[in-house]
């Protein structure tokens, strides 16, 4: 039986493959998936950053998709900003 | 935080909420040191780090690696490269033990036995 922070680790995989199955590689999230994720997922990171922002930021081999590495650098970016936030509030 | 919280935000809420459960009991209200990340391990990633948990020199060498600024304690900052390394393992075990299909497929994950049930997209 996982715990819950495992179970939350293996959640964010499931989020990855909601959009990055949806048109062309399996791991590859293009432009217009990542703009879809962040608006569903994550609409207070847009306030920070435009979606192509975050895609110029993240897409490191410069490959125009976000791969699951690519796609983890996103996870700790949002985290360390939640993070900050969960001391404001 | 907003009342609704999607997926995404879900799992990093978790993330950051375990954090503050040890980061809070020692010292510093917002680092983790040793004994508390010892803890975290042993309690919240005790599939995970199933052979891990059990030698306190691998917990070590696990904080020690992750402890980028060396002041032997882990900041958020820190321990969320951990949980980024063990999401990318998770990942890495479901496409090994993913049941051979076409299509995208995974199988169970990091600490679930490698065997049972596997699903395909």
């Amino acid at each position: 039986m996982l715990t819950d922070l495992e179970k939350a680790l293996n959640q964010l995989i499931g989020v990855y493959h909601k959009y990055s199955l949806l048109q062309g590689n399996y791991h590859a999230l293009y432009r217009n998936d990542m703009k879809k994720l962040l608006e569903v997922e994550g609409p207070r990171y847009l306030k920070i950053k435009s979606a192509d922002a975050w895609f110029k930021e993240l897409d490191i081999n410069c490959d125009n998709a976000i791969n699951f590495q690519e796609f983890l650098i996103l996870v700790v970016k949002m985290g360390v900003i939640a993070h900050e936030d969960s001391h404001k509030e | 935080m907003a009342c609704e919280m999607s997926q995404m935000e879900g799992s990093i809420q978790t993330i950051i909420n375990v954090f503050h459960q040890y980061s809070t009991r020692l010292g510093h209200p917002d680092t983790l040191n040793q004994q508390e990340f010892k803890q975290l391990v042993v309690k919240d990633l005790a599939n995970f780090l199933k052979e891990e948990k059990r030698d306190k020199k691998a917990i070590q060498d696990i904080m020690e690696d992750l402890d980028t600024n060396s002041d032997k304690e882990l900041s958020f900052e820190e321990y969320i490269i951990l949980m980024g390394r063990l999401t990318h393992a998770s990942h890495e075990e479901m496409h090994k033990n993913a049941p051979l299909s076409e299509g995208h497929s995974h199988g169970p994950g990091l600490g679930e036995g490698g065997h049972g049930h596997g699903h395909s997209h």
